[in-house]
Order: C-alpha cells, then sequence, then structure tokens
C-alpha cells in the first residue's frame, strides 16, 4: 500500500481505472439488476419458468464447452507444436467463425444440414431434425472453438523451451512431454482459455434462438421475454440469474488456478527451439484441422452463394443485386460505422484491459481481487443487458450533447475488456518480477516501466485483446440493439433488420461484406504488427 | 580511509505474514566500500537488500542513504541500482539499448548517452556486442550486461543479488577479480550479497554475516574468519575445528584452557570468563603443522593418527584422529612428496586458538 | 529524478475526458432526401413542421415507402429508427423514459403499447380520424390508436401439401390433428414468438376459454410438429424452402411471400381464428407533439391505410380500405372473441402449461 503512496502517478492511475470500471461496468448494470426490485424478483421467482432454461443453460455449457475447447485445443497444438502445412491458410480459416453475425450462419447450417438442406437432403438424401440441444451443441461447438483455439494458442506458445527441452533430454517422448511439462506450465493460460469460453457459451443467444427449437435456454428466455413479450422486469431478472452463473464460472476459475505463477519468461534469455513433433503427429494434426477447415469453409460458402443468388437454394441464378443494395446509401454506412466503431473501441480495449491487468497483478494494494472481478463480469452480462444498462444509465438529458457512437464505443470497450485482462493476467503471469524490478531500479517509475518493458513484452496479449474486441464488436447484435439510433447503425443492425424482412440475399450479402471488411482489417493490423494475426502466434 | 556512513540500516524489522524475516537488524556501510551480507539461505540477506533498494518497505526501522532516510522514497529515486540473481535483461532490447535504459529515463541526451553506454560496454569487455540480443548471449556475458547497465547510470550505491551464482566455478572466479577491481577503480559503494563465503572474504572490505533474520556478526573478513563470536559463525566462514574445552586458569590476556588430555595457554577473548567455565575453541585447519610421528614439535603438541584425507589442489587436507576427536588438519603446498600416513605429529600454536564465548 | 506522470497515460486520461467532452451533433436524421414540404392541408390550427423521430416495429420494405409519403403529405421529416421485433421497442421506451428519444411508436400489436399507456409513458391524443374507428380497435382515451389488422392464417408449401398431404388444406385448427400432417408442421414458438403465443391464445378463446381442451388440443398437435421456429418470418422462409408442409402464421406475411413465386406457396384462413391489432401511440415527453399527432392523424387517413395494405398486405381498421388480393378481412373470416387483456395477463402460466402439456421441461 505505502508503494501506492510513494508514486502519486501510479495511484491517480489506479484510481482512474477504477473509476472507469465504476462508471462503466458497474452502473449500467445495477440499473439492470435493480429494475425488477425485490417485489419484481420474488415473483419472477415464484412463476418457476427459469428453472428448465437454468437447467439447460448448464448442461448445454457444459457440453459446448468441452468440445469446443477440445478442438480448440487440438488446432492450438497444430499450430503452435506441429510442424504441419498450410498453417497461414489454417490460421485464416480458424478466424472466419468469429466474424460471423448472429443469425445468419445459424441459418446456413440450416440451409446445410437442415431438413431440407442442400448437404444433407441434397447430397445425403436425409432429413435430420438439427433444432434442439443437439443442433445447438454442434453448431456452438463449430463457433466457439475458434475462441478456445486463440486463448489456447497463446498460452501454449508462452511455454518456454527450455523445460520442455529439458524434459526431451531427460528422454521422454513427445506425448509425455506435453503431458507433464507443457499442459501443467499452461495452466492458468488454459484455465483461463476455458473459462473464458464457457462465459462465451453461456450468454450466447443468436445460436440456440435459431437452432434450439424448444431446448430454452436462459440468453433465449430472456430475450424473448423482451422481443416478443416486452417483459423488461423480469428480463432483468434472468439476467441476474445469468451473472450468478458467471460468477460461478469465475470462482471456479480461481480455485482452478491457485494462485499459482509459472514463470517462464524471466531475465535469462534463451534461445532454444522447442523440442520436434514426430511427423506421424504433425500428419494427424493436419488431417484434423484440414476436417475442421473443410466444414467451416462450407458453412461459409453457402453464405456466400447465397449472397450472389436470387433465392438460394431455391433460385440460382447469379446477381449481384444484393450487393448493390448493400453498399448503396445509408446501408453503406453501417458498414462504415461498423468499422470505425469496432476498430477503435478495439485499440482503446485491447490498451486499457493490459494497463488494468498489469495493475491488478502486480500490484500490492488492497481490493484488487474486487477490481479482478470486476474486470471479468462484463463477459458474464448478456450483449442485450449490457447496452439496455447502457441506455438507461446514460440517456440522460446533459449527456446529449454526446455522441451516441461514443456510446456505442464505449459499450464496446468495457464489454470486451474480459478477454483482453485475461490475456494480458495469463502473460504478465509468466513475465518474471524482476523485470519490473530492473526497470525501476534503473530510475524508472512504475509507470514507465510499465510502458518500456512490460508493454512491448506483452505484444501477444495486446494482440489477442484487439482482435478479440475487434472480431465482437463487429459480430454483436444485442449489445446495440438498444444504443443504435439510424445514423449510428451498424451491419449487425441492419442484417438484423433485413432478416427480420425475411430478405435472405440481402442479409447474407451484408455478411459477406461484414466478414470481407473484417477480414481486411485484420490483415492491415497484421501487417502493422510485423506479419503476425494474434491468433494462435508465438509471444513477441 | 573516509569513514561517513553511505548505507545505514537501524534497527530494522521485517516480517511476512508470521515469518520474521529480518529481525532487528543494524548496520552501517562506509562509503567507497565493497560491503557484503553473508548467510544462508533464509537468512535475511536478500530482504535486507530488497529493503536497502525499496521493493519492500520495513515494517520498524529506517535506512539511510547519503544521509537521507529513504523510507517514503519510491525505488526509482533512491539513488541505488540493482544486479539481480538472473539478470533481469530486457528480452526485448539488445545489449546496448538495455544498458542506455537506465540513462534515457533520466533524459541524457543521445550523443551523451551513446558515448557512455560505449565506455561502459567497453568497460565490463563487452565492448561490440551492442547490437547481440540478450538470448544471443553466455551467462557471463549476460552478467556483464547487467552489471554494465546498473554501472552506467552511475548510482550511489550498486546493490548485487548473488549476481554470480549462476556461472560455472572458472568464470565465477575471474569476474569475482573483476568485479573487485571495477569496485575498486570507481570507488561506488557496493553491498553485495551471497552465501559463498569464500566470494565473500576476497571480495569484501565488511562483511555482516546473517543468520536467521539477525546479524551475528559484522567486520572486516578477517576478524571474522579469525576471530568468530560464536560456534555458528566459525563454522559457515571456512573450515574449523571446534573444540569443548574448559577454562582452568585465567590471567592478565591469557586463559588457560583443558581439552581431552591436553592443555593450552591461550589468548583471553574479550567475553567475560569465570574458571570453570565451558567454552568452545575454534582453530583453523591451517593452524597445523603436520609431521611424521616422533618429528621435533612446538607449541601445542597433539599427536595423532591420519584416518584419511583430500587433495585441493594447494592443500592437502587430513582427518587426524587424537584421542577420540578427529581433526582436520590442512598442509599447504604439498609438492610432489610422498603423502603422510598413519601416525603423525601436530604442532599449534597457541596463538592460533580463538576461543569462543556463547 | 522527478516523478512524472507517464505521458502515455496521461494521453489516455486525456482521452477519456475527450470522449465525455466530445461535442458530437445529435444524431442526424436518416430520412430520405429532403423532399418538397408540399402541405397545402388548409387548416386553423398551427401546422405541423420540422421533424420526428420514429421508433417502427413495421418491415423495413414498409418503412422507407410509407415514411417518404408522410413526409410528403405533410412536410415533416422523419428519422425512422425500425427495429421488428416490437418487444425491443417496447423495452427501449420503457429504458428512455427519463429522457424520452422518440415521438412516435407504430407498428407492433397493441400489446405493446398498451402497457406503455398504462405506465404513463404515452401521450394520449383522440385523433379526428380515428372517431369512425370501432371502440375495440383503440385505447378509450387516446393512448394508442388500433390502424392495422393482422389475422392469423395458414402457410402450405403447394408441392408438399399435394404429395404428402393430398392437396386438402385445413378449414379448421382441429384439421391439423390428422395424422396425415405428423411432423410436417411447424409451428413459432409459443415461447420465443408473440405469434406462436396468439396461437395457444386462440386456441383457449375457441374453446371459450377452456384451459383443459386448448392444452389437450395442443398436447395431440405436439407429434405433427417437426419444429417449433424461433422467429415467425422465418417459419415462413422454411416452409418455403420445403422444410414441412405448413404453419400457422400471419396472413399478410404469407401473401407477401406468395408473391415471389405463387406456385411455391399458399394461404388459407381455417375458421376460429385470432387477429391482432396494429397500433400507433406518442411517446410521452415528445419534443414534436404537432409533427406527433401529424403523423397519427395521417396514418388513420385512406391514404396511410391503401399505401400500407399494398406494402405488406395487413388489413385497415378502416372499412373503406380494400384488402390486399388474397387477404381475408375482419368480415370475412370467423374470429374466435379474442381478450386482448386476458391473454397478456395470463400468458406465463398460459407458458407453463403448455410446456408441461407437451412434456417440454
Amino acid at each position: 500500500m505505502r508503494s501506492l503512496q510513494r508514486e502519486p502517478a501510479l495511484l491517480l492511475a489506479l484510481l482512474a481505472v477504477t473509476a472507469l470500471v465504476l462508471t462503466f461496468i458497474v452502473y449500467p448494470q445495477l440499473q439492470v439488476v435493480l429494475t425488477p426490485g425485490p417485489g419484481g424478483y420474488v415473483q419472477f421467482f415464484q412463476e418457476g419458468t427459469w428453472i428448465t432454461p437454468l437447467r439447460n443453460s448448464i448442461q448445454l455449457t457444459l457440453l459446448s464447452t468441452t468440445t469446443a475447447v477440445l478442438l480448440g485445443f487440438i488446432y492450438a497444438y497444430a499450430m503452435v507444436y506441429s510442424n504441419m502445412r498450410w498453417k497461414p491458410f489454417f490460421r485464416l480459416v480458424g478466424i472466419l467463425p468469429l466474424l460471423s453475425p448472429p443469425f445468419v450462419v445459424a441459418a446456413a447450417y440450416t440451409l446445410l444440414f437442415g431438413a431440407r438442406g442442400v448437404i444433407s437432403y441434397g447430397v445425403f438424401g436425409q432429413s435430420p431434425n438439427i433444432y434442439g440441444l443437439n443442433g445447438v451443441w454442434g453448431v456452438q461447438t463449430i463457433a466457439f472453438f475458434p475462441f478456445a483455439y486463440q486463448l489456447i494458442a497463446d498460452a501454449l506458445s508462452r511455454s518456454d523451451p527450455r523445460m520442455e527441452q529439458a524434459a526431451h533430454n531427460l528422454g521422454a517422448g513427445s506425448w509425455r512431454v506435453f503431458r507433464t511439462v507443457t499442459l501443467p506450465l499452461s495452466r492458468p493460460g488454459l484455465g483461463a482459455a476455458i473459462l473464458t469460453t464457457a462465459i462465451y457459451i453461456l450468454e450466447d443467444f443468436g445460436n440456440p434462438q435459431l437452432i434450439g427449437g424448444t431446448f430454452y435456454v436462459l440468453p433465449t428466455q430472456a430475450y424473448s421475454l423482451i422481443s416478443s413479450f416486452g417483459e423488461y422486469t423480469s428480463a432483468a431478472a434472468v439476467s441476474t440469474i445469468l451473472l450468478l452463473l458467471a460468477l460461478g464460472l469465475y470462482l471456479a476459475k480461481v480455485r482452478l488456478d491457485g494462485g499459482r505463477s509459472f514463470v517462464t519468461i524471466s531475465g535469462r534469455a534463451s534461445s532454444m527451439p522447442r523440442p520436434p513433433v514426430s511427423a506421424a503427429v504433425s500428419r494427424a494434426c493436419f488431417v484434423a484441422c484440414l476436417a475442421l477447415a473443410g466444414i467451416i469453409l462450407l458453412v461459409y460458402g453457402a453464405l456466400l452463394v447465397s449472397a450472389l443468388t436470387l433465392r438460394f437454394p431455391n433460385n440460382l441464378q447469379v446477381t449481384a443485386e444484393h450487393f448493390q443494395y448493400v453498399l448503396s446509401g445509408t446501408n453503406g454506412d453501417a458498414l462504415r460505422n461498423t468499422l470505425v466503431f469496432s476498430g477503435v473501441a478495439a485499440a482503446f480495449s485491447a490498451v486499457f484491459a493490459l494497463f488494468a491487468g498489469w495493475l491488478v497483478q502486480r500490484g500490492r494494494w488492497p481490493g484488487r481481487g474486487a477490481l479482478d472481478l470486476l474486470l471479468i463480469l462484463p463477459a458474464a452480462i448478456p450483449g442485450i443487458f449490457f447496452g439496455l444498462g447502457y441506455l438507461v444509465a446514460f440517456n440522460q438529458k446533459w449527456l446529449d450533447f454526446v455522441d451516441r457512437g461514443w456510446l456505442i464505443i464505449i459499450a464496446f470497450v468495457f464489454w470486451n475488456i474480459p478477454v483482453g485482462y485475461q490475456a494480458a493476467v495469463a502473460g504478465l503471469r509468466q513475465i518474471d518480477r524482476s523485470i519490473d524490478e530492473a526497470a525501476t531500479s534503473l530510475g524508472a517509475s512504475s509507470l514507465r516501466g510499465f510502458r518500456d518493458v512490460i508493454l512491448p513484452m506483452l505484444g501477444g496479449s495486446l494482440r489477442v485483446g484487439f482482435v478479440t474486441t475487434f472480431v465482437r464488436a463487429v459480430t454483436t447484435l444485442s449489445l446495440v440493439i438498444f444504443l443504435f439510433t439510424p445514423p449510428t447503425t451498424v451491419a449487425t443492425i441492419r442484417i438484423y433488420q433485413l432478416v427480420g424482412d425475411l430478405n435472405w440475399g440481402a442479409a447474407t450479402a451484408y455478411t459477406v461484406s461484414d466478414i470481407s471488411m473484417a477480414i481486411i482489417a485484420l490483415l492491415i493490423f497484421a501487417l502493422l504488427a510485423r506479419g503476425r494475426i494474434a491468433l494462435g502466434a508465438a509471444r513477441a | 580511509m573516509p569513514e561517513t556512513a553511505h548505507v545505514r540500516v537501524s534497527h530494522v524489522t521485517k516480517r511476512f505474514g508470521g515469518v520474521t524475516a529480518v529481525d532487528d537488524v543494524s548496520f552501517e556501510v562506509p562509503k567507497g566500500s565493497f560491503a557484503t551480507l553473508l548467510g544462508p539461505s533464509g537468512c535475511g540477506k536478500t530482504t535486507t537488500l530488497r529493503m536497502i533498494a525499496g521493493f519492500y518497505d520495513p515494517d520498524l526501522g529506517d535506512i539511510e542513504i547519503a544521509g537521507h532516510r529513504v523510507n517514503n522514497l519510491p525505488v526509482h529515486r533512491r539513488g541505488t541500482a540493482m544486479v539481480f540473481q538472473d539478470y533481469a535483461l530486457f528480452p526485448h532490447m539488445t545489449v546496448r539499448d538495455n544498458v542506455a535504459y537506465g540513462l534515457k529515463v533520466a533524459r541524457v541526451s543521445g550523443a551523451d548517452r551513446t558515448k557512455r553506454v560505449d565506455e561502459t560496454l567497453a568497460f565490463v569487455g563487452l565492448g561490440g556486442l551492442g547490437d547481440r540480443w540478450p538470448n544471443q548471449l553466455s551467462g557471463g556475458q549476460q552478467q556483464r550486461v547487467a552489471v554494465a547497465r546498473a554501472l552506467v547510470i552511475e548510482p550511489q550505491v550498486l546493490l548485487l543479488d548473488e549476481p554470480l551464482s549462476n556461472l560455472d566455478a572458472k568464470l565465477r572466479e575471474q569476474l569475482r577479480v573483476e568485479m573487485r577491481i571495477l569496485q575498486r577503480r570507481l570507488g561506488m559503494t557496493f553491498v553485495y550479497v551471497t552465501h559463498d563465503q569464500e566470494e565473500a572474504l576476497s571480495l569484501s572490505d565488511w562483511i555482516a554475516v546473517m543468520n536467521a533474520g539477525k546479524v551475528e556478526q559484522a567486520g572486516a573478513p578477517w576478524e571474522i574468519y579469525y576471530h568468530p563470536r560464536t560456534a555458528f559463525l566459525a563454522d559457515f566462514v571456512g573450515a574449523v575445528n571446534l573444540v569443548p574445552a574448559k577454562v582452568t586458569d585465567l590471567a592478565d590476556g591469557t586463559a588457560t584452557v583443558s581439552f581431552g588430555r591436553h592443555r593450552a595457554e591461550v589468548r583471553r577473548p574479550e567475553a567475560t570468563l569465570n574458571t570453570g567455565q565451558d567454552v568452545q575453541l575454534c582453530v583453523r585447519p591451517e593452524s597445523f603443522t603436520i609431521a611424521p610421528e616422533g618429528a621435533a614439535t612446538s607449541g601445542i603438541s597433539l599427536p595423532g593418527t591420519i584416518v584419511r584425507r583430500a587433495f585441493l589442489g594447494d592443500t592437502m587436507r587430513y582427518w587426524v584422529k587424537v584421542d577420540d576427536r578427529e581433526w582436520i588438519v590442512d598442509q599447504p603446498d604439498p609438492g610432489g612428496s610422498a603423502t603422510l600416513d598413519g601416525p603423525v605429529s601436530l604442532s599449534l600454536r597457541p596463538d592460533r586458538v580463538h576461543v569462543i564465548v556463547e | 529524478m522527478t516523478p512524472e506522470l507517464d505521458r502515455r497515460r496521461f494521453l489516455k486520461l486525456a482521452g477519456a475526458t475527450a470522449v465525455i467532452a466530445a461535442c458530437g451533433g445529435a444524431p442526424a436524421a436518416s430520412s430520405p432526401s429532403p423532399s418538397t414540404a408540399a402541405s397545402a392541408t388548409a387548416s386553423l390550427a398551427p401546422k405541423a413542421t420540422g421533424r420526428i423521430s420514429i421508433y417502427s416495429a413495421l418491415n423495413e420494405s414498409t418503412n422507407n415507402q410509407l415514411f417518404a409519403a408522410f413526409t410528403k403529405a405533410t412536410g415533416v421529416e422523419v428519422a425512422a429508427l425500425p427495429l421488428a421485433a416490437a418487444g425491443d421497442l417496447q423495452t427501449k421506451i420503457t429504458a428512455e423514459k427519463n429522457n424520452p428519444q422518440a415521438d412516435i411508436f407504430v407498428g407492433g400489436s397493441s400489446e405493446f403499447h398498451d402497457p406503455l399507456g398504462k405506465q404513463g409513458l404515452l401521450e394520449a391524443y383522440q385523433s379526428p380520424n380515428a372517431k369512425d374507428v370501432q371502440a375495440q380497435f383503440k385505447e378509450a382515451s387516446g393512448l394508442w390508436t388500433g390502424w392495422y389488422t393482422g389475422i392469423f392464417g395458414f402457410i402450405s408449401n403447394t408441392d408438399r401439401l399435394n404429395k404428402d398431404i393430398g392437396g386438402k388444406k385445413p378449414a379448421t385448427w382441429d384439421d391439423l390433428l390428422d395424422p396425415v400432417w405428423k411432423q410436417r408442421l411447424i409451428l413459432p414458438d409459443p415461447i420465443k414468438t408473440g405469434g406462436g403465443y396468439i396461437f395457444i391464445a386462440t386456441q383457449i378463446f375457441r374453446f371459450g376459454k377452456d384451459e383443459t381442451k386448448a392444452m389437450d388440443f395442443m398436447k395431440k398437435l405436439h407429434p405433427n410438429i417437426l419444429s417449433y421456429g424461433a422467429t415467425s418470418p422465418g417459419v415462413i422462409t422454411s416452409i418455403s424452402n420445403g422444410e414441412a408442409a405448413g404453419a400457422p402464421n400471419w396472413s399478410h406475411d404469407i401473401l407477401t411471400e406468395k408473391a415471389k413465386d405463387p406456385n411455391r406457396v399458399d394461404l388459407t384462413v381455417p375458421t376460429d381464428t385470432g387477429f391482432e391489432v396494429g397500433a400507433v401511440s406518442i411517446v410521452k415527453g415528445t419534443k414534436n407533439l404537432l409533427g406527433a399527432q401529424a403523423f397519427v392523424d395521417w396514418v388513420l387517413t385512406k391514404e396511410a391505410g391503401d399505401l400500407n395494405t399494398k406494402l405488406s398486405n395487413r388489413g385497415s381498421v378502416r372499412t373503406d380500405v380494400a384488402p390486399a388480393p388474397g387477404a381475408p378481412t375482419l368480415t370475412s373470416v370467423k374470429l374466435v372473441n379474442y381478450d386482448r387483456q386476458w391473454a397478456t395477463d395470463n400468458k406465463t402460466r398460459i407458458q407453463k402449461l403448455w410446456q408441461a402439456a407437451v412434456g417440454i421441461q
């Protein structure tokens, strides 16, 4: 604590961060949580409509997280460790599901694998019922394994090759090295990856909404309560349940970590390569990744075809009219808004998350644990409530002069803090404190040391934060539904409106444009960051 | 000799949870001296060093540097610089940038900076390696970069936390010498922490030996070596024979002690002594002359039998059984002559016997 | 060495402050290019001018033309915020009550407007054009006024209907219990969609509020249902794609789909069916009351009614507005006695009953 008193700039920074967190994370959510009032909560819980969705949510989350993490792990291992070919291709394909706005991609699955699906019916003559638990499970696995892959790859790539070489040297085969050295050392990062994936799956609503059928989960229940019945109060109660669940997940994660720190980047530099992986393993990795990539490409191919044909899958006449419609007039504005809002928010969010992560991880001041929790919390809040909270909290007359675009940007920033923050924490855990200390010992204040030494070393975490925030901002619908105004419309809102109008051609054209734009933006970012997209890249 | 205390630690205590790591420690380090905190693992030496640096806050007591109380100063404003055990080089900066970092922070101009960095790199023998990356250097080179980085900013006090413990023996010896020369040339105050007593003895002007959070004894190396105040100290620093004895007679400046069948008149220590008191005799292995049985002896004569021996290069070490006790006896420069064996005769000068009263 | 605020950190703090201090303009209008103010209505009352902000639950394709026509007729410009789910708009208006952003809430069944009125979030207005509207289609004090109707019908995929069902369209809802429909129906999900719930409520009213009989019906219907669709419009697409043979849904949307390819799908309206009343209301705290009132007046005109019907195939509360070709009207089909208030109040309980009845737990 005294260390804070001795560096007023640090104290000021800490207060600023805390103030921002309280203002933009806690305060809006309080608005939502307090809305039903005690009477409202009692009534809602007595009605008991939440029991089934709660049970379903838990079941679905367990299933989907397991498979998504498993696939993500295979993909991450293949990318980081194996020597398989075509890695840049797999890297790109691994991003695609991240860039999907809700609704439309789930619809693509229906088009391909549904009762009259092009593949299921057209090729195999089957009419599977893809609705329900199994359908959502499958869709979520594919949709979320890239998140898991990204975080796991980051954790794996940070493990010190020297440790692995040492084990290898002692006679351990690749598998044993991996199992007994790499895995345990990466535990904090893996734990964070699993937890984050689980929370995203828990609050996912687009996929269960479209494919869940009568398998109701909490987010779909909340969404329906609002959209179909205007019951804001009950919906707020559902949000509270979701919050509590996420809290539980967070506490589980803390237990899992055990608070241990596995320092593997010390000031003693090492230039050792990783121990070799057998060719058979590399080949197996290649096959697995190819299979996964194949499924993904199929889905996005369907989208593209739908965007380019009059009425997929019935009328396959090629046309450019959907794209023309999408890129014209105010529709083009929505695309531009998406790019600008998401880009700005991603930059802010990544840096803020990193700085907050450093403050919490490296500091020794009271209340750290609370701030840690608050910074993870937004991941647990469904976008629809996060946005709603912002509306209620900040739709005040005296704030009218602030352009609504900023409100959306700020919402993007703080809703996506958890990923950048987790990445920062995982990264920091693996940097020995003596590096910080060396900087201060040489005359740099704590903040200066952060900027000169820690920040550059956490390039990987920064990239993870930026890219994830960017893609989540580009694809979120629920967050912006209540915050947008006509001039600040974003692409996902337009897609939602078009889908509501049953204009699939335009909706898919919009989606394809949205995704393409995001990919181009990411490629530019990768070029600027010297050739490495954050997904699965090794450390700086 | 400049006697002003450059670093003063006064009644400093530090607790971690229920453990008292540093217990009411006080000492002063004169300006320009090479001071060492020596002790086994867990004795509190590193904790003390880190409190001087400012990484820990003392629970009690004061720390002064150059006459200013620094308790409330943050690390980066104390005028100290630290060399870490694992060097803590910044992996994303070249050697040159690593060394230049402190100067950059202090806003030293570019040209000036380059000059000083180049000078310091040459000083530590790394001239020409400025553009390498830390992971391209050997351990010894990395250590030198760490030292250069700390030196170049010309701190008031240089703090070193076991900087040589990760290096091999030969390199350690070589760097030890270099470090001593460096310190002498710069006239900078060094505070050095190590568990290696040989290192401490050879490098330091002044040593504080710590054990379980307390300073057992502080002073010049030979003081500690020849006149240790406790058995622990005697044993920790160098090989030693510790023999229980009884005081049989006291005189002005001398005391007569009896051990086993033998009796000797030795220098009387400063502590209070009473006749009949139990004491310990501290005898260094090199204090003996060893000769085959029957040879002429001088001083205290101890006949015994060689039980085993070890060749240490410049010394032959014997374990000699005298009565029911094994004594460690060193024979310097054994040469190529036949080693001794069997019954021998030991001569011990009485003035080399040090009495420990605890 | 002096303590220094890290420059980067300073910039970040400054940036954050700048965010707050950013002088952005108020949301600009996204209306089509400014049309000529051709309002020629001679009136002694003060003329409506300026711009109104409309929260619209109408279809995208309806909005643009409808609002353009309004602007042309009155000179009042429109900034439209379209969200097809009326519940979203209702919630947004509720959440914004401290600083209302909307002037008009249009579209969506009256079930969404009514609660807002009861919470005091609407501005009462008795439009002169509303005096001919039946009492059951408007709120007594003028908090909301109904202006279009939607009748619940049935869409069938012609191809599958002929192949699998022998071409026989359902004349009553009970016809759907026939085993020939097994796994060939899609129903909008009663938990997720308003349409699905209205279907159940319709059954209850059909059986004279006998819930047991209604639940029995739903239970018997359940095995015939291939899947419960997530959105009502989505169900229409599914039928059009041939995923199932038919589905209950909104007639006007079915007609719109049919227009794309008349040979693909068809509309029938079984007897004893339900309906909705689409409403318009003025949000309390509106900054342009005259403009808002002008909109309400206009939307109740024949011109607006005709346009809406043309664009969306919905019916009108005005008797002088011709229905869309092939569309059912309130008089041409037999409607159940739909107690809107009862349906809203008992929603949660009925949904639970349904879940228990069909074994979805």
